[in-house]
């Protein structure tokens, strides 16, 4: 890497023509391994020539160097572990992006159910799997919501206040992990302070972590002894009703098609209704 | 589903029928008179298709742009459980800190049935006027009879207070600048919301509740000024209200009107598609082209046939019963003797020939 960026110049335009020409020739192997090294050689100009990247924030790791860039799974793993609750992808990549900001965010976008379909073809071959959240009365997945496997029922089910809770205790998480004030952290902080009351201490337009937190912390007693209750109460019915599959990803309604009007309900469990 | 069922299905002509949808509804209340598009919307054809195999298409809709724009800031407004939404409300509704609960109705359990997310829907609002439990309701499922046919119509949100009312709440991209949207739109959303109003305060009643427990009032929630920020503006609703029950009331003739057609009529794709349309009358005005998709084939036939429909609808009503283009011609001409009723148009009629003909001086 001590190339200068003359001939790492001249480098990246031999291994982009060996590229084109590679899969004009329909070889997509050679192709992915030229497309290696020209990322490689693409990543050692930026140094030459902007100098070393900043160095990361907040908990553990740093930029890959030198290797591909993290899969979207273990993105959004990081930004979910540091939330803390279900959250929806939009959140998880302001998360991302707010924290981890050296990393390039990977799209988020099918993941749920790719991991699905991973889990069903090799149970358990992952040490975590990012699932869906489920709801509390009918244990079906919940619209839009991320978790990951490792997290106890109790706290991947999602009850009616839970959305407000959650979201309430994710201000709290985000507010303690903030390290550096950079405008997307701040950006991801006034996106809670605007919608708890009493949260923006501090200067007009900045907001105040602590003070965040302390709002946060506010309304969540309000609410935290009746969602816990009704998150218990679903996590008992889906321990005891659910197969392993389900409990990750929920219970679905198998419904036919319209045409026979028909549709299945799910396992019956017990204290559905009222 | 009265009688008239069957006959729509066949004037339908076998294909799947379209939901109503926040237009159809603005052209139900804008137009009440016309028969076919009463009968269209009522059988719920596709008046779109329809228009095109007649060689009329109608460019028409939203543009991307309006539609992706409006998606982004209702996708923004219900985030987090609806946490901004929430903000509005507490501000605007005074709903008290521990009002926070959030139910989604879009789906049940994975699927989108109409009849399910109806059914949830229905319980779930029971649930919240016997308890007081729940807050708020995410895209719930309402239903109503237009026509005689049960018709399903899907609000943004309904808010539900604990003093004890329910409000519908309407989530637009048009922006609420120093206070003041445009007229037009904020009454498009006003009528819209009134139908919706309707349906929730008929759901109420079958509960076995007071409708009165739905509220006149409705928040419509805009961009504010020229940001991306929401702001809940409340509107009272009581007009639209009273004008939607009556038009409605006066629909349930679509039986009647079906009753008259010819027994073997459809508007299923074919050779016979223009006459069958023509068949049905219709009541054309300037205004249908902004809610109709029929408009461009209607206006060709009210040319056509000199209606004085297509010269606007004030027009028409200054000129009373006087019906076609040439008919009013030729009574201001005095070519043509007045009935009875007519004879204060025809003298108002002969007074515009006069004062032209003086205006033009000797040009004609």
């Amino acid at each position: 890497m001590s190339s200068g960026p003359d001939e790492l110049e001249a480098r990246i335009g031999e291994l982009r023509a060996a590229v084109r020409r590679a899969m004009a020739a329909g070889d997509r192997a050679a192709a992915r391994r030229l497309r290696a090294g020209l990322r490689e050689a693409e990543r050692a100009w930026d140094e030459a020539v902007l100098g070393a990247d900043e160095p990361s924030h907040g908990p553990s790791h740093g930029p890959s160097h030198g290797r591909v860039r993290p899969p979207a799974r273990d993105q959004a793993h990081r930004a979910l572990t540091l939330l803390g609750v279900p959250a929806a992808p939009k959140l998880v990549a302001s998360v991302h992006a707010a924290f981890f900001p050296a990393e390039p965010a990977a799209s988020l976008a099918n993941l749920r159910r790719d991991e699905e379909r991973s889990f069903r073809s090799a149970p358990h071959a992952r040490p975590y799997y990012l699932c869906a959240a489920l709801t509390a009365d009918l244990l079906a997945p919940a619209r839009g919501l991320l978790t990951i496997s490792t997290w106890s029922l109790e706290r991947r089910v999602v009850g009616r206040l839970s959305a407000r809770a959650d979201f309430l205790a994710a201000a709290i998480n985000v507010a303690g992990h903030v390290r550096r004030d950079t405008p997307d952290v701040q950006r991801l902080l006034w996106r809670f302070a605007a919608n708890i009351p009493d949260a923006s201490g501090g200067a007009i337009g900045t907001v105040d972590p602590v003070a965040l937190a302390g709002a946060a912390r506010a309304e969540l007693a309000v609410h935290r002894d009746a969602d816990r209750r009704e998150r218990a109460a679903a996590a008992a019915r889906a321990a005891a009703g659910l197969g392993e599959a389900e409990r990750l990803f929920g219970s679905r309604l198998r419904s036919l098609r319209a045409a026979s009007g028909e549709s299945h309900r799910p396992r019956p469990t017990d204290g559905e209704d009222r | 589903m009265t009688e008239t069922a069957p006959d729509l299905d066949r004037l339908r002509g076998g294909a799947p029928p379209r939901n109503h949808d926040a237009r159809t509804i603005a052209a139900l209340t804008a137009n009440p008179g016309c028969a076919r598009r009463g009968v269209m919307d009522a059988a719920g054809v596709d008046k779109d298709a329809v228009a095109r195999q007649l060689g009329f298409p109608a460019p028409y809709g939203q543009s991307q742009f309006a539609i992706t724009r409006g998606n982004v800031f209702e996708q923004q407004v219900k985030a987090d459980g609806c946490a901004e939404l929430l903000t509005l409300l507490r501000d605007r509704l005074g709903l008290t800190v521990p009002e926070a609960r959030y139910d989604d109705l879009e789906e049940v359990a994975g699927s989108e049935s109409r009849e399910m997310r109806h059914a949830r829907t229905r319980r779930l609002l029971a649930r919240a006027l016997e308890t007081g439990e729940g807050t708020l309701f995410d895209h719930p499922l309402l239903r109503l009879e237009i026509g005689g046919r049960a018709v399903y119509l899907e609000p943004d949100v309904i808010a539900f207070q604990l003093a004890g009312r329910f409000h519908v709440v309407e989530i637009k991209s048009f922006a609420v600048i120093d206070g003041q949207a445009e007229p037009e739109q904020v009454a498009a959303a006003a009528r819209q919301s009134a139908v919706y109003v309707l349906a929730l305060r008929r759901l109420v009643a079958e509960l076995g509740h007071d409708p009165a427990r739905v509220a006149h009032e409705v928040f419509l929630v805009c961009p504010e000024n020229f940001t991306n920020r929401p702001t809940a503006t409340p509107v009272d609703v009581r007009p639209q209200l009273a004008v939607v029950e009556r038009q409605l009331a006066r629909l349930t003739r679509v039986d009647e009107i079906v009753a008259a057609l010819p027994a073997d009529l459809t508007f299923a794709p074919g050779a016979a598609l223009p006459e069958s349309v023509r068949a049905v009358q219709a009541r054309y005005a300037p205004e249908c082209m902004a809610s109709c998709e029929m408009a461009f084939f209607c206006r060709d036939e009210a040319r056509a046939c000199g209606a004085t429909g297509a010269l606007g609808r004030s027009v028409r009503d200054d000129l009373g019963g006087v019906d076609s283009i040439a008919m009013a011609l030729a009574l201001a001409e005095g070519t043509l003797e007045p009935a009875a009723e007519l004879a204060e148009t025809a003298a108002q009629l002969r007074t515009a020939t006069r004062l032209r003909r003086e205006a033009l001086g000797g040009l004609h």
